[in-house]
């Protein structure tokens, strides 16, 4: 039977075929906006909010970083040596109390409202006041205005760490005067994180044009920020899958991709970008429960010490991608307190075999948890669970593996019920003293069941009362001894790639801040 | 069994009066129908409440972890005070009546993690996988029924072999890697299509009528805006249509099979009408009905089964952001995600039913 299409048919897909045909070619269409003057930026969004003081999140805070300038600053992303941000800043002796000056005086909010000491003891206060997630870096400290251009803050304890908190994103400058305009109060009945997540109220080089927490953030530069002018106008940050931002970066579609694996980055040749490659703030180690009834094995000190020497720690370099790094404790190794490297844990099977003579094992298998879904910096936890699994058990140690989403994983952790495992910890702040959770008596130390050792908690005493220069061997001291009980066996510090598109010329990106929107050209 | 044989001699022959005065239904046998299947279809709505509450509240696992960060989480005190302001604090049951009162004034909840009123973004993200959907499903029929009505046609020919084969790939290919495929083909090695995104990045979206940008950006008069939007649609929209076109493509062959050898186009080959008559307001209309169903289906489909494709995409509509829900144990977000897409089934069903009930008076009176 032959058919031929009816003339409506036929007009139909000649008309499809002509807009299909002119859609194609809208590649390179403007649309009414400017691409030279626009950076696109691409992660995969870990993004909750962009109020500074409720933020504690990698999106947040590289979105925060663009809009609030800070009271102290790290330059040049040297972690070991805050400096002066917009205040200028002094430690007592004793390291108890702080005294901050106003050292920016003609920095800006982004409506054109002067930055003042009053917005910055607001800021404080707030950050403190609203018991949000990044509350805790104020914890214990009292926030006095001296005068116009002077705050002290005073902490009970000595509190070493305060220099090397206060550059964190969240804790931002605010505008006081509108954020209290818009329910902003000092504490829990604060309602301005709508209207913060929406106007922006920082003295940075940009300011927030469009949120929207599930697909892209757009930031518009600041035009009374008292720094260089940016050369990009606008910042797009989209929320794309890292399969996706490889090809956007190749293409030219995107100028700056955070979340490409070491696989991945390994594709972008010289023509499509380049990847700049800094140490991570993270740390990945194996945790043992301590009590005997959870652990098992692993509550056996002989057992700890036997995994982690049968564990191959280059094999775990090579999983992590170049640039990775042995750790000789959880320290991360560019701060202050850090673990040389050369002392790390080292594979020596012949020690493996003696340990778990003593301790009596007898090749029974060990439940070993982690998140499922989870790479940190690239290194899938899946992968990395699974080799331990195959090196381990080449030295007789037998994991059963028990993997989870990353939220249940979470919540099993922290119920202290879980007898071997993969954790992670990321710096809230780069000072030793961020570790001290994972000592008995510390938050973290509680999920393995770490209730005491006196040995730890005297070297501890001896670390809080160490002055300046004596911190770092202090500190290192004790982590050393730390790591050496294997409660906690540190696998690797994973490194921070940042893929950078070919359209880039210029750039600055460290360790404090990945990628410095307001410096690219 | 006793049957009686009393009644008919024992009760009154009906006065030619009565037999005339046959009862009237009390509805329209048409309105009727509607009516009913607007009752059920409130009953399911309400039946989805309760599975998706259940299912999400059920999950062994504590929101509040995911919430809080590793300091606050160790803090009592902000765990307790969290748990209150989200309402974990109440036994069960009260949570559900507490959630179905809210939505029953409208209100979904507001997301444990970005605190933005559920409803708020689902009418955000709603629109782009309905324009996505609607792309997808109008390039499916398209070609789906083409693609079947030739294979029919042209039965046990090369040409219907190849297209049942294509068929089948179009069901069995995994969306996901079609869709990283079509990507890295269509976009990044021969430049036909745009990047990923509903517009490209240095584009504004357009003034919001309908959430739409191809319809909007005509509505404010935006010709390049369109053709940008227009353009981004393309290839999403077709890689979400393969499994669709597939599903088309066999059951619009088989159902003109079905339709081919009845007496009617018999009849109408005899005329000695047209081929073109024959096939297209013969074989294909009547071909039609069942497929109403399969088409509408299909939607609900594409709605819920979108995850991939938009992730691979960044379309960030209703499945990226239902995504982001689950990881995060966002239960508000999840509740809301899985009621939005009952509905819209129930919806699609509701008018399928009622396109029956319009198309074929037999449907109504059953």
């Amino acid at each position: 039977m032959k058919v031929r299409l009816p003339r409506r048919v036929l007009a139909i897909g000649s008309a499809l075929a002509l807009t299909f045909s002119l859609a194609a070619c809208s590649g390179g269409d403007q649309g009414g906006g400017d691409a030279s003057d626009t950076l696109v930026a691409e992660t995969a969004f870990n993004l909750k909010t962009i109020d500074p003081h409720r933020q504690f999140e990698f999106t947040g805070s590289t979105i925060d970083t663009a809009i609030y300038q800070t009271a102290l600053e790290f330059e040049d992303g040297d972690l070991t040596k805050p400096t002066d941000g917009l205040c200028s800043f002094e430690m007592s002796d004793d390291n108890k109390k702080m005294t901050l000056k106003l050292k920016q005086k003609d920095a800006k909010f982004s409506n054109g409202d002067p930055v003042t000491m009053d917005d910055v003891v607001f800021s404080f206060e707030r950050l403190k006041g609203i018991k949000g997630n990044p509350s805790f870096f104020l914890d214990g400290v009292s926030i006095k205005k001296v005068d116009d251009e002077t705050v002290e803050l005073t902490s009970k304890k000595p509190n070493p760490a305060l220099p090397y908190i206060l550059p964190n994103a969240s804790i931002g400058i605010v505008n006081s005067k509108v954020v209290k305009e818009n329910d902003g109060t000092t504490d829990e009945k604060d309602g301005a994180e709508a209207f913060l997540n929406e106007n922006s109220q920082g003295s940075g080089p940009y300011k927030v044009e469009k949120y929207d927490a599930d697909s892209q953030v757009v930031l518009t530069a600041n035009e009374h920020y008292n720094g260089p002018e940016p050369k990009y106008k606008r910042v797009v940050l989209r929320n794309v899958s890292a399969e996706t931002q490889l090809t956007d970066i190749q293409s030219g579609q995107a100028q700056v991709a955070y979340d490409l694996n070491a696989e991945q980055a390994k594709q972008i040749d010289d023509s499509m970008g380049e990847i700049a490659s800094l140490p991570s703030t993270r740390s990945l180690y194996i945790f043992n429960n301590t009590d005997e009834k959870i652990g098992g094995p692993a509550a056996d000190p002989n057992f700890r010490k036997a995994v982690m020497s049968a564990i191959d720690y280059d094999k775990l370099t090579d999983l992590a991608g170049e640039g990775s790094q042995r750790m000789g404790s959880l320290v991360p190794n560019e701060f202050v307190g850090a673990v040389p490297k050369d002392q790390a844990p080292e594979q020596d099977l012949d020690k493996t075999k003696k340990l778990l003579k003593k301790a009596g094992y007898d090749g029974e298998k060990i439940p070993f948890h982690y998140s499922s879904d989870q790479a940190v910096n690239g290194v899938d936890l899946a992968q990395l669970a699974e080799t331990l699994q195959a090196q381990l058990k080449e030295a007789g140690i037998n994991l059963a593996l028990k993997p989870a989403p990353s939220s249940t994983q979470l919540d099993g952790f922290r119920s202290a019920k879980q007898p071997m495992g993969i954790g992670t910890w990321g710096a809230d702040y780069p000072d030793p003293t961020n570790y001290n959770v994972f000592i008995p008596g510390g938050s973290v130390a509680d999920r393995v069941n770490w209730k005491s050792d006196p040995k730890l908690e005297k070297l501890a005493a001896e670390a809080e009362k160490a002055k300046e220069g004596d911190r770092d061997a202090a500190y290192a001291e004790l982590y050393k001894a730390t790591t050496d009980t294997a409660v906690w066996i540190p696998l690797v510090q994973p490194v921070n790639t940042v893929a950078v598109g070919s359209s880039i010329n210029k750039y600055v990106s460290n360790a404090d801040i990945s990628f410095d929107f307001a410096k690219a050209e | 069994m006793s049957v009686s044989t009393t009644d008919s001699s024992t009760a009154h022959p009906p006065s030619s009066d009565e037999a005339q005065r046959i009862k009237p239904p009390l509805l329209p046998p048409l309105l009727r129908y509607i009516l009913i299947r607007i009752g059920i279809s409130l009953i399911l709505i309400w039946g989805v409440t309760v599975v998706t509450f259940l299912m999400t509240n059920l999950v062994p696992t504590d929101p509040v972890a995911a919430i809080l960060g590793d300091r606050a989480a160790a803090d009592p005190e902000i765990v307790a005070a969290t748990r209150e302001r989200l309402g974990l604090d109440q036994p069960l049951i009260v949570q559900y009546f507490t959630y179905l009162s809210n939505l029953l004034q409208g209100d979904m909840g507001v997301s444990n993690q970005t605190r933005t009123p559920v409803l708020e973004s689902i009418g955000q993200v709603f629109p782009a996988s309905i324009e996505l959907g609607i792309g997808a499903i109008l390039i499916s029929v398209i070609i789906g029924l083409l693609l079947g009505l030739a294979s029919a046609l042209k039965q046990n020919t090369i040409l219907d072999h190849a297209i049942r084969a294509l068929s089948l790939i179009g069901i069995s290919a995994p969306t996901f890697w079609i869709a990283a495929v079509g990507y890295y083909v269509f976009f990044f090695k021969l430049r036909v299509v745009p990047g990923a995104g509903r517009l490209d990045p240095w584009i504004t979206p357009p003034p919001r009528v309908t959430g739409l940008y191809t319809v909007d950006s005509l509505l404010a008069g935006q010709m390049s805006t369109f053709v940008n939007a227009f353009g981004h649609l393309i290839l999403p929209s077709c890689v979400l249509a393969l499994f669709t076109i597939g599903l088309l493509t066999r059951f619009s062959r088989s159902s003109v099979l079905d339709i081919i050898r009845l007496d009617y186009v018999t009849a109408a080959k005899a005329k000695g009408l047209p081929a073109r008559t024959v096939v297209f307001k013969y074989i294909f209309r009547g071909a039609l009905v069942p497929i109403i169903t399969v088409v509408g289906l299909a939607f609900g489909s594409l709605l819920s089964g979108a995850v991939l494709t938009e992730t691979v995409f960044a379309w960030n509509g209703l499945g990226q952001y239902a995504f982001r829900g689950a990881t995060t144990l966002d239960l508000p977000v999840i509740m809301g995600v899985g009621l939005v897409i009952g509905i819209v089934y129930i919806i699609v069903n509701f008018i399928v039913d009622l396109i029956y009930g319009f198309v074929d008076p037999r449907v109504r009176v059953r």
